[in-house]
């Protein structure tokens, strides 16, 4: 409750004294929301295979490494990528994702071992060059490692530590300021 | 008075339904106000305070609400974050006939004054005479200087921010202070001005960038720039129902609101001449209620209210109500936007922004205006913004590791994108009309659509994606795309003109007071009564409109001719 009171507060700071009820409401109910929901979850997986995931889970974590700032594990990627394909994607593009994880798994065995077993730098290569193999191709529609990309960067760049860690998010920025140096940015990245 | 006996009903409380339910009650009115959906109270929006984080699938549409509303997700407006507003399309049917019609619905209290654009401007006197000039459709019935005082009116309460420019196809209004440009922008309006005569300004938006100047909405604050309007704002920031008339028009003590209220159907009385009430059914219970007034507000969407004016036939009005013209459920019209256009800006790698900007810039209308003579008829605006890219620009990129972790701590580059906006001419052929074999789970008939671009249009499209590749090149902008796509009317949201208002009776629905002229007590001032489209958003001409036609109902009331 103090942390309400604090939101609550800052608010009232924010509006030049005067929260309005609504206003009020608004924010403990965003509050309690968010405490509402556990801090870590390991939820089945609801469209990948086990073995899928493994796999899908490697590749953004090599998209995305641990750093400085949270890999793509950390912020949670891997499950989230799982029930976006799930509950976002259209059948057709789920068999397009399906043929083409089996595509690069056969791809990497033919390089000796399975994706998995191979080194990590040989797993980087190999992401790599699928990759630009793809981004070469035909994009339209798109190709599995450029899905498995997307798919990446959105649930990193739509998880707290994603956001929170590279760029510059406010949920009340209170003020916009059309043409400054973007020396005045403590992260000169934009969520939006 | 029994209890259901009113002075006025509102029907809808939308943009226009909340204007005459404030007007109405300000003026003693009893008034009893209808929407067919749930109701919403100011701070009632279940994700306005939501972050990124909060929102589920990325904030990307899942394939069950594609099922559940395939038109309204089709058009690509709805997200998780908004898509509770938005109708399910199953639920609430409509026949779209020849050619696909984009209707983008929001059946709760407050309607699509929560989802808006904001962008308000004023029609100018050039709007107001060209139907008459031109011999297009029929005149339009009201001058500039008899509906100024209106748009000042409304202007004023709802809190425009905008800069006054002194251009006569785009008349000045009362202003909070406008948004800035971004550094690209302040450029590109340079360029514009020195190299092709074309003027830019920020766009005039009914966000509060300061306080408003009057004491008339304590519930209101100012726009905190999240630019997440369309949630629903918890400060009031932005100009709804919900935020600012409703609030008025409760605190007068004399406003009954009534959600879940489905309206298909207005009571005529041939003895006296006049409608007395509306039938209704209740959307949660399917009870059916008479309600009865002495003055009717159809504020329910052009379509909307011309769909119940035609489920309302009696022996005096065997075509629909008022319909003695046969110009009712004619005549739609909606801005055509068939495409957008972007390119990369180099440069400007030091110049940011901070917060987020709800608004963009504008290029008013330069076709047709003054010397400027072309083939086709009217004009477009441009709607448009530049900014950096975001993490997205990494979708296509083949870096990964430390190489991306590093470069994407980098601001990206800048990018400009502009959409036009383009009058769509009256046309008669472009109509909306009722199905009577087909029904609604209420039992109620269904509405078919059929509209579509015309001549005119089409040749205005050329101009439209030129004219942007000329604008974007006189930069030295670089990677110009334009992109014209077939246009599916009703995709900008602003579909209008089922019930003209006109000075012949003959030929048009309304009188210039929004009064349809078979029936003086029922008005209509949604966008029903808009006799040609400018290329304006419209919703400002809907608040001073119906402001108006308040103001002369009561007058009318008065001296004892409603």
């Amino acid at each position: 409750m103090i942390q309400r009171r604090e939101i609550l507060r800052r608010a009232a700071w924010l509006l030049g004294g005067a929260v309005s009820a609504p206003a009020a409401l608004a924010i403990l109910q965003g509050c309690s929301a968010k405490e509402s929901v556990p801090a870590a979850m390991a939820p089945a997986l609801k469209f990948l295979k086990a073995d899928q995931f493994a796999v899908i889970a490697e590749i953004a974590e090599i998209m995305l490494p641990k750093t400085d700032t949270s890999g793509a594990k950390d912020a949670g990627v891997p499950a989230f990528i799982d029930v976006v394909l799930d509950a976002v994607y259209d059948p057709e593009s789920k068999d397009r994702f399906n043929a083409g994880y089996a595509e690069f798994e056969t791809a990497a065995k033919a390089g000796g071992k399975p994706f998995l077993e191979q080194e990590p730098a040989a797993r980087a290569a190999f992401v790599k060059t699928s990759l630009e193999t793809a981004l070469a191709g035909d994009r339209n529609p798109r190709p599995f490692i450029l899905m498995t990309r997307e798919l990446a960067l959105l649930g990193y760049f739509t998880s707290q530590p994603g956001i929170t860690q590279n760029m510059t998010y406010e949920a009340v920025p209170t003020v916009y300021h059309g043409c400054v140096p973007i020396s005045q940015m403590k992260m000169p990245v934009y969520w939006e | 008075m029994d209890t259901n006996s009113f002075d006025a009903i509102v029907v809808g409380s939308g943009m226009s339904g909340g204007w005459a339910a404030k007007e109405l009650t300000e003026k003693g009115l009893k008034t009893l106000v209808l929407d067919r959906g749930r109701m919403v109270k100011h701070g009632e929006y279940p994700t306005a305070t939501k972050d990124p984080w909060d929102l589920p699938y990325g904030n990307r549409i899942t394939q069950d609400i594609r099922r559940r509303k395939p038109i309204q997700t089709r058009t690509g407006y709805p997200t998780p974050a908004n898509e509770h507003w938005f109708v399910d399309d199953i639920e609430h049917p409509y026949v779209e006939d020849e050619n696909k019609f984009d209707w983008l619905r929001g059946y709760h209290v407050g309607g699509r004054s929560l989802m808006w654009a904001r962008q308000s401007y004023r029609l100018s006197p050039m709007d107001l005479e060209a139907n008459a000039k031109e011999g297009v459709g029929i005149p339009w019935p009201v001058t500039y200087d008899e509906i100024a005082p209106w748009y000042d009116k409304a202007e004023i309460f709802a809190g425009i921010a905008g800069s006054k420019e002194g251009l006569p196809q785009l008349p000045d209004g009362h202003y909070l202070p406008p948004h800035d440009l971004n550094c690209v922008e302040q450029d590109f309006k340079k360029v514009l001005a020195d190299k092709l005569g074309r003027k830019l300004i920020i766009g005039r938006c009914a966000n509060l960038t300061a306080p408003l100047t009057h004491n008339e909405s304590p519930q209101r604050g100012t726009c905190q720039a999240r630019n997440m309007c369309i949630r629903g704002c918890p400060y009031g920031g932005y100009f709804s129902s919900v935020s600012a008339t409703l609030p008025s028009a409760e605190r007068t003590g004399n406003m009954t609101l009534l959600p879940n209220q489905i309206v298909y159907e207005l009571i005529y009385d041939e003895k006296k001449g006049r409608a007395t009430g509306v039938r209704v059914i209740d959307a949660e219970t399917r009870k059916q209620t008479d309600y009865f007034a002495k003055i009717v507000f159809m504020c329910a969407s052009a379509l909307g209210s011309a769909y119940i004016l035609m489920n309302s036939k009696s022996s005096r009005f065997p075509n629909g109500f008022g319909n003695d013209s046969g110009e009712l459920g004619h005549n739609i019209m909606d801005h055509n936007k068939p495409g957008n256009s972007t390119a990369s800006v180099d440069g400007y790698l030091d110049a940011a922004y901070t917060g987020r900007r709800p608004n963009g810039f504008y290029i008013p209308r330069y076709r047709n205006v003054g010397k400027d003579k072309r083939d086709y008829l009217r004009g477009f605006g441009y709607q448009g913004r530049a900014q950096r890219a975001n993490w997205s620009r990494f979708n296509d990129s083949a870096l990964i590791g430390d190489e991306l972790k590093k470069a994407m701590k980098e601001a990206g580059p800048w990018s400009l994108g502009m959409s036009a906006f383009a009058e769509i001419l009256p046309y008669h052929d472009n109509r909306a009309w009722l199905d009577a074999e087909k029904k609604d789970k209420f039992g109620l008939p269904m509405l078919v659509v059929n509209a579509v671009v015309r001549e005119n249009e089409r040749k205005m499209e050329k101009d439209m994606v030129n004219d942007a590749a000329e604008m974007l090149e006189a930069a030295g902008y670089k990677n110009v795309v334009v992109k014209s796509d077939s246009f599916n009317v009703g995709n900008s949201i602003h579909e209008m003109g089922t019930a003209r208002m006109g000075a012949d009776p003959k030929k048009s629905v309304l009188n210039k007071f929004n009064q349809v002229h078979a029936c003086k007590n029922v008005f209509v001032t949604d966008g029903s009564f808009m006799v040609s489209s400018a290329c304006q958003n419209p919703s400002l001409s809907y608040m001073a409109f119906t402001a108006r036609a308040a103001d002369h109902a009561v007058s009318e009331l008065k001296k004892g001719n409603l």
